[in-house]
């Protein structure tokens, strides 16, 4: 022992050991890892350790597997059951919040038009098949109050009329279709009258015209169109849709206007129908007082 | 004529019944894809219908036709019993053609479905939109009815390997004596 401490190869050590000590202090005082060499052997062994650390996870985590499979089995069914019943409750969810959501904007009819009497939302059952007009059949009848004639809405605007009502389901008849007629006022100037009425250039985009238009108007791009209830079939002041551009009618003695519905009419999943409203077939009753009138003079 | 054992009758029977029932299963399936969506579709009814008839007698095909017919009013929105009449006839016709002139081959149902195909789509651009004079109406004819036809044809090819494959599995052989095999005259005995 005593040869060993007084041998060369003991100061050699010990002197390593120092220098290597000396390192430790050097590193303490430079925070540790971020002495250049460390950084250096960090840098060389980084994609070894990686792969090492990776093969060695997997090995520990297939040595866990087949020690816990049974638990693991039994944990993942009880996670798959859970999320089923997470996924029906969402879906619950979802649908209650679409319904809300639908019936809150139909609220909104309801209090915009104290005078309208509204059916129960109606669901869209299904587009009539190549239809280019966009026909719809939805799922209210005659058993829920609607009548053929009836004016179709959603709280965005007005989409058409009902034209063929049975017990449980009717067919309504868009805007777009050119065997609709719309009597149409500007909302701004509400003196720029026409008759909203489809057309097969426009239904192509989803448009729908504004025709009969007199040559004097202000009309102008982005004018909204409402209804102006003339008629006793649509009620008053509904909104119908927005101006894109105007031109000359084909025979150039009047003025038309393409129009942007308020409405997609061609993704409807729900809209409501106006049963009863204050003017509804305002010109039949004054016919009908006419005539009542006149007989009482015969 | 060769007796039928009571055991072949009894088989003639169910795969009779079991052929009618897959027939009306292909027209309901037929009826719920022309009705969803918003894009435009085939009248998949109309070569359904065809190639129902033409394998069939003549009485099941018109009934067939008619119903198919009921089912296109429905889903197209059009004067009920329009379609009915015009699918009952064609049905009737094709069952007659293929029995008294046509062999039953694919290019002879291609022909007949796209023949009957465009008249119905013919009729009923010509009564639902041209009759009205409606402004640019040909454009509908053009970008709809032509559209819907070409659609209808493609679509016959699916429902002609479909009819092929139900009426392999269920349509009863023809079981033919010697004597019988060598009478010309003799009317084909699955058309139930």
């Amino acid at each position: 022992m005593r040869d060993f401490i007084k041998s060369t190869r003991f100061k050699v050590l010990l002197a390593f050991l120092a220098f290597l000590v000396g390192i430790m202090v050097y590193a303490v005082t430079k925070g540790g890892y971020s002495v250049s060499g460390a950084s250096f052997i960090n840098t060389i062994t980084k994609p070894f350790r990686a792969a090492s650390n990776g093969i060695s996870m997997k090995m520990e985590h297939t040595v866990d597997k087949l020690k816990n499979a049974d638990s693991y089995f039994e944990e993942n069914e009880k996670l798959r059951k859970q999320i089923g019943e997470l996924n029906a409750q969402l879906t619950e969810y979802d649908a209650i919040k679409a319904e809300v959501e639908e019936l809150r904007k139909f609220v909104t009819i309801k209090q915009d038009h104290e005078d309208y009497q509204l059916s129960q939302p109606c669901k869209v059952l299904g587009y009539v098949t190549n239809d280019p007009f966009k026909s719809f059949t939805i799922d209210k009848g005659s058993e829920d109050g609607i009548l053929t004639y009836c004016p179709v809405v959603t709280s965005e605007g007005l989409v058409g009329i009902t034209v063929e009502v049975s017990k449980h389901v009717s067919t309504v008849r868009t805007i777009l279709s050119p065997d609709l007629s719309v009597a149409a006022v500007a909302s701004a100037s509400n003196a720029d009258q026409g008759i909203i009425e489809g057309n097969v250039l426009s239904s192509e985009n989803g448009h729908t015209k504004l025709v009969h238009v007199p040559k004097k108007n202000k009309l102008k791009r982005g004018d909204l169109m409402i209804t102006a209830g003339s008629s006793g079939i649509f009620p008053k002041d509904y909104p119908i849709g927005t101006i894109i551009e105007t031109g000359f009618d084909s025979n150039g003695l009047s003025v038309c206007a393409e129009i942007q519905p308020c409405v997609d009419v061609a993704r409807l999943t729900s809209v409501i129908v106006i049963t009863d409203f204050s003017g509804k077939h305002q010109d039949e009753e004054e016919e009908e007082a006419e005539e009542e009138a006149e007989e009482d003079e015969d | 004529m060769r007796i039928r054992t009571t055991r072949e009758q009894n088989i003639l029977r169910i795969k009779t019944s079991l052929r009618w029932i897959v027939y009306y299963l292909l027209i309901f399936l037929s009826f719920i894809i022309m009705t969803s969506g918003t894009l435009y579709k085939p009248i998949l009814l109309v070569p359904l219908a065809i190639g129902i008839a033409v394998n069939n007698n003549i009485y099941g095909s018109a009934v067939t036709g008619a119903m198919c017919g009921f089912l296109i009013d429905i889903s197209c929105g059009k004067l009920f019993g329009y379609n009915a009449v015009i699918l009952a006839f064609f049905c009737i016709a094709a069952n007659l053609v293929f029995e008294l002139y046509l062999r039953d081959r694919f290019i002879n149902f291609m022909i007949i479905t796209a023949v009957v195909s465009y008249i119905q789509c013919r009729l009923d651009y010509k009564f639902y939109y041209q009759m009205w004079g409606y402004e640019n109406v040909s454009r509908i004819f053009v970008r709809v009815s032509l559209r819907v036809w070409i659609y209808t044809v493609i679509s016959a090819v699916f429902i002609y390997l479909v009819l092929k494959l139900v009426n392999r599995l269920l349509m009863p052989k023809e079981h033919l004596t010697i004597e019988e095999a060598f009478n010309t005259n003799i009317q084909p005995e699955n058309r139930r």
